[in-house]
């Protein structure tokens, strides 16, 4: 009996935003099954349901012919389904054997019966031909490490179907070799996998069926991936419609001294010899996969981590950014985080205070107090400008929408006056139509002056945007490139640079 | 009605509650028994304590604001009363530049206290607990060291006793004196509620506090300097609880080592009964005026009634469990009413 | 071989020889007086209830949380015990048996309200430690009671080879304890919760239920020390646990415990309580002041944190940089 998971028009809405519509996918024992979609387009949902952490709306899921959606993680697990998320779930101060074991550990009145607990764990790694210490802590483990012993503890639960998020997002070389050499083992034993990942690369070497969400919808269903080579798969990732797009090329001066530049940047994280110039209303896009280093660019020269080489220049004198302040409010540079919920927002501030927090120091009166008005005014002004829905500007910024959060934290920058503005992936999670509105802000910002860098995993929305794409791959920048906005072409040579 | 302005008269309400439970409690014990009612006894002493306990309260109030707790209020404050209390026994200062020394003494400790907790990255909780039990043992030693068995300063500095014993009924404007329920050691405590409440409502360094305890991350990633203001935070609480041991130590007349042992559960009380968030970004300056208040008429009536000091622990032992139930219950609704929204 | 089990084990072995050395100072100093029988046993019988209560710390601490009222739940238990026994002529098995399940069910209290409130047991055990005081004045008075029967305190005296029977008890429920974390499904399930309560409930583990379970072995633990006590005083009166607060922290903390949770360490706690009763027992010999103690405990626990904050971030540093592999 061949293992089997069925998602049958499954849908699933969450206020405002349409995450799943009618999605299909067929997942067979014996095979490896990616999911692919951009960031956005229903993937973590539909894990979630599958693993029993949502509920859908409606349709059904079908496991080993049973009908039924799963209302817990545990009962997921004990259906035979097991996922190995992005973020590391591990016990840090437990064993390896500890670990794999965790979910059901073998007991006998109540005690752990460390035998059988050593064969079970000893067998998992035997089954993924993984060699390790059982006795070794999870803390002192490598990134890779932990990973594949959290293969080894989907496998312990008799997993017959293994969910992998993101696998190679932080690992690299051997390590993805030892793990696709550990996914032919689990498949050569009949379990179904189901492989997400953006690395279109290592898809086409370890995958045989292939699913396209984009916008909530499955675009492609469960095919064999040979009939699909990779630029048809990136078309329907990103949508033809959008090839169809008026290409609007715009004129940015790049004779005059650029008004950011990053000459030979080494960081303390790992970047060496990063260079690169943003000149005067131009948009700059950053693209890489999730763990490429740029978002950690950024933050290093923003001043949050430690530069070890290289040079800083702003309109072509030599810098040194102290700090987040000083970046702020002596060289006019913004960064608008990425998440904007954690990062970017206080949740139960009024919108108004959430705009006016950059620059309180222009809204004094004497002795250090707030001119309530004229933060009323600034505030009403960018609420405006954006066009963010809000009763008052009293409304606390955690009871609104998505778009309209994204907008205040882009607000409280523009508040700000800054000059030039680094955005750190603006539309994730963020629904189409807003994050068109969202683009054409963007454009218009840069029309009016305001130079950008802007870091998106978002293919469609670097080459709708950028004047200019440099592309960022484990801490290199390895491609830097005039954007002719001509999604075919330009998809492609992104897509080789970043798996070259 | 939106989210927003129902959550708005939640917190209101709060206050208002509280008002109307203090004032009902009040006459309550008042009609139980009129000796409640009697000024030199009760009704002084009440208002007293409570200026010296909301004081307290915004210590607290202050380190809550950054979302830090500070579990040596009560320590901080002995240290300030024995900073001003040998200033007035060997130094011989008289009234105000004494309470000076003892303010200074309070926010050294604060500062000290803050520049710990940033350079450690240690949690505030554990600092300030360290931080009492040194402390404890500190104050004791120096008491003991310098005035043997009697472990106090005994020296008064002219005009302690006007702070400790006068009331309003002192000041007069024609024939109309000022009621002799009212001690003049309000007038500190008030001054306090005021400064307090003006720093966290209107200004700014009150903004990027309250900032910096909504959300650490978004605060230090929107320009403000959070480890200024952790130190600046406990500055405050440091001084503020140097105000409060002071105060205490012109009620009781005396400089002792026991000055600020009974503050913790007090400087807690108030603000978390007003309505002050205990995971910070959110103060109730007057609300910790009235939660002091409610706790020390529920503490007066009941010792009028005869119902001794144990009883009166076990009540606000309860009062302020239920007050946080209560408070978790709310959250707990007002989110779920928040999470319908992407 | 030998050297990777220290290596893992520092702190143990740094605490061991610290006591060794400081009980060595001690004993020279004294001229070995203290190795007279009568102070050797006073030593070691003092011994018994900052190991226990330590304990009970340490099984709160294990998951991140804290227990404020480790004394005032001894003061009314031990307050118990002893107004059962001398005023109302219980017998001393049942009213010790009381005694001890009035600490437990308040710490189970504890436990269910840290769950339902879902905030810190700070707070929570703030709030039952002021009850617990009142109750504790309430039951005894400024009284002590001390007329309870005398095979109580001849049992408290008793001694096997050199070593007081209470300090036996202390030591064999600390291998108890050890034994049900490492051993014991639900110890484990309990360390799981607090070395990562998100992947532990992943895995099914009820991080609701471990909660519970610590906080009421922790009132269990102090109903032991309040029999300990009982045992050994001479009588009970208010002041009771009025000193256990600080030494059940510093015990654990000293001794290895996180205070971020997920780790215990029993034999750490033991030692770190022996060393901190040689810093009474120097005291009392150079006839220091009782403050000093305070202050030195004080910044010992603080710098012990500090220390193993900072290594902690130094691990993270180091491994952040592993994450990108050139």
């Amino acid at each position: 009996m061949t293992t089997e998971l069925l998602i049958e028009n499954v849908s699933k809405a969450f206020p405002g935003v349409q995450a799943l519509n009618k999605v299909n996918l067929t997942l067979t024992g014996g095979t490896v099954h990616a999911l692919l979609g951009e960031n956005g387009a229903g993937k973590s949902t539909l894990i979630k349901i599958i693993t029993g952490v949502y509920r859908a709306d409606s349709g059904t899921l079908k496991t080993n012919g049973e009908v039924k959606f799963f209302e817990s993680p545990v009962e997921a697990t004990h259906a035979g389904i097991a996922v190995v998320h992005q973020e590391r779930n591990l016990i840090p101060d437990f064993s390896v054997e500890e670990n794999i074991t965790l979910h059901n550990p073998p007991i006998r009145f109540g005690i752990v019966d460390r035998v059988k607990r050593k064969e079970l764990a000893q067998k998992a790694l035997e089954t993924l031909g993984f060699e390790i210490n059982l006795n070794e802590k999870i803390k002192n483990l490598s990134v890779a490490q932990m990973q594949l012993v959290e293969i080894a503890k989907a496998l312990v639960t008799n997993a017959q179907i293994i969910l992998l998020d993101e696998p190679t997002a932080s690992i690299t070389g051997a390590e993805t070799v030892k793990l696709f050499d550990v996914i032919r083992r689990l498949k050569a034993t009949g379990t179904a996998i189901l492989f997400v990942s953006h690395k279109l690369e290592e898809v086409y070497e370890i995958c045989d069926i292939v699913t396209v969400l984009r916008d909530g919808e499955s675009v492609l269903e469960s095919k064999a991936l040979s009939e699909y080579p990779q630029g048809e798969v990136v078309d329907l990732m990103v949508g033809r419609h959008l090839a169809d797009r008026k290409v609007e090329l715009r004129e940015i001066d790049r004779t005059t001294t650029p008004v950011f530049e990053l000459r030979n940047i080494s960081t303390a994280l790992g970047h060496s010899n990063t260079s690169l110039k943003l000149s005067k209303g131009e948009v700059l896009g950053m693209y890489g996969l999730v763990g490429a280093g740029r978002s950690e660019l950024a933050r290093t020269v923003l001043g949050l981590h430690g530069i070890t080489g290289g040079e800083i220049f702003l309109d072509g004198q030599l810098i040194h950014i102290k700090s987040l302040r000083d970046a702020l409010h002596k060289y006019k540079i913004g960064y608008v985080t990425e998440n904007r919920k954690e990062e970017g927002l206080f949740l139960d501030f009024p919108v108004r205070k959430n705009i006016s927090v950059t620059i309180l120091s222009r809204l004094l009166r004497r002795l250090g107090v707030i001119n309530r008005s004229q933060e009323d005014e600034v505030a009403t002004k960018y609420v405006d400008r954006l066009g963010i829905k809000v009763v008052n500007n009293d409304q606390l910024a955690g009871t609104l929408s998505g778009g309209n959060q994204q907008k205040v934290s882009v607000a409280k920058w523009l508040a700000a006056e800054t000059e030039i503005l680094i955005i750190d992936e603006p539309t994730v999670g963020v629904d189409v139509r807003t994050k068109a509105a969202f683009h054409e802000l963007i454009l218009e910002l840069a029309n009016e002056g305001l130079s950008i860098i802007l870091i998106s995993s978002d293919l469609a929305e670097i080459i709708a945007i950028a004047d200019r794409i440099l592309v960022m791959r484990n801490y290199e920048l390895v491609a830097d490139f005039p954007n002719t906005k001509d999604y075919p072409t330009m998809s492609r040579s992104i897509m080789t640079s970043i798996h070259s | 009605m939106s989210v927003a302005s129902k959550a708005k008269r939640v917190i209101s309400d709060q206050r208002v509650i509280l008002l109307a439970l203090t004032v009902v409690l009040f006459l309550f014990f008042g009609f139980k028994n009129s000796a409640f009612f009697n000024t030199d006894f009760v009704l002084y002493p009440l208002l007293r304590d409570g200026a010296v306990l909301t004081v307290i309260g915004l210590a607290q109030l202050c380190a809550l604001s950054i979302g830090h707790l500070n579990l040596a209020v009560g320590r901080m404050a002995a240290v300030a009363a024995l900073a001003a209390g040998s200033a007035y026994q060997y130094l011989h200062f008289s009234l105000i530049p004494g309470v000076i020394v003892g303010l200074l003494a309070g926010s050294i400790l604060g500062a000290v206290t803050g520049l710990i907790i940033v350079k450690s990255q240690v949690n505030a909780f554990i600092v300030t607990l360290a931080m009492d039990f040194a402390l404890l043992g500190f104050v004791t030693f120096i008491y003991v060291s310098f005035t043997g068995a009697t472990a106090a300063f005994i020296t008064k500095p002219k005009g302690m006793d006007y702070w400790r014993n006068t009331s309003l009924h002192q000041y007069c404007i024609a024939k109309l004196c000022g009621p002799s329920v009212f001690p003049m050691m309000l007038i500190p405590s008030i001054i306090a509620l005021a400064l307090v409440g003006f720093l966290f409502a209107r200004t700014k360094l009150g903004r990027e506090l309250l900032a910096t305890g909504s959300n650490l991350r978004a605060a230090k990633l929107s320009g403000i300097p959070v480890d200024r203001r952790v130190i600046i935070a406990h500055t405050f609480s440091g001084l503020l609880a140097a105000l409060a041991g002071v105060m205490l130590a012109f009620t009781n007349g005396s400089f002792t080592a026991a000055i600020g042992s009974q503050f913790m559960l007090p400087s807690f009380l108030g603000p978390v009964l007003g309505g002050t968030l205990l995971v910070g970004g959110s103060v109730a300056v007057l609300g910790t005026f009235i939660g002091t208040m409610l706790t020390l008429v529920i503490r007066q009536g009941l010792s009028v009634q005869g119902i001794g000091l144990e009883t009166l622990n076990i009540a606000l032992g309860l009062v302020l469990l239920t007050a946080l139930s209560l408070g978790q219950i709310q959250k707990m609704l007002v989110s779920l009413r928040m999470r319908g929204r992407g | 071989m030998l050297k990777t089990f220290f290596q893992h084990r520092m702190t143990e072995l740094s605490l061991t020889i610290i006591f060794i050395i400081g009980f060595g100072i001690l004993v020279a100093t004294s001229h070995g007086i203290l190795l007279h029988r009568n102070s050797l046993q006073g030593f070691l019988t003092y011994l018994a209830v900052p190991i226990v209560i330590g304990m009970a710390q340490m099984v709160v601490l294990c998951i991140g949380q804290m227990n404020l009222a480790v004394g005032a739940m001894g003061g009314v238990s031990s307050g118990v015990m002893a107004v059962l026994m001398a005023q109302h002529h219980y017998p001393i098995w049942l009213a010790l048996l009381i005694g001890f399940l009035v600490a437990t069910g308040v710490g189970a209290i504890n436990g269910a309200l840290v769950v339902l409130t879902q905030l810190n047991g700070f707070i929570i055990t703030l709030g039952t430690m002021t009850i617990l005081l009142g109750f504790q004045y309430r039951l005894v008075r400024s009284f002590t009671i001390d007329g309870y029967p005398i095979s109580l305190p001849n049992f408290g005296a008793k001694s096997v080879l050199g070593f007081p029977l209470i300090l036996m008890i202390a030591i064999a429920t600390s291998v108890l304890l050890s034994l049900f974390f490492s051993r014991t499904a639900t110890g484990r399930r309990v360390l799981a919760t607090g070395g990562n309560a998100l992947a532990a409930r992943l895995s099914g583990v009820s991080n609701n239920r471990s909660v519970l379970i610590a906080h009421t072995l922790s009132g269990a633990l102090v109903g032991v020390a309040s029999i300990i006590t009982i045992a050994s005083l001479p009588g009970i009166n208010r002041s009771i646990g009025g000193d256990w607060m600080l030494s059940s922290f510093a015990a654990p903390i000293i001794g290895g415990v996180l205070m971020a949770g997920g780790t215990v360490a029993v034999y750490g706690t033991i030692v770190a309580a022996g060393v901190v009763r040689l810093v009474d027992i120097a005291r009392a010999q150079y006839s220091l002041d009782p403050s000093i103690v305070s202050l030195t405990v004080g910044v010992v626990v603080l710098s012990t944190v500090a220390l193993s904050e900072w290594r902690r971030r130094r691990s993270e540093r180091a491994r952040e940089g592993m994450k990108v592999s050139r």
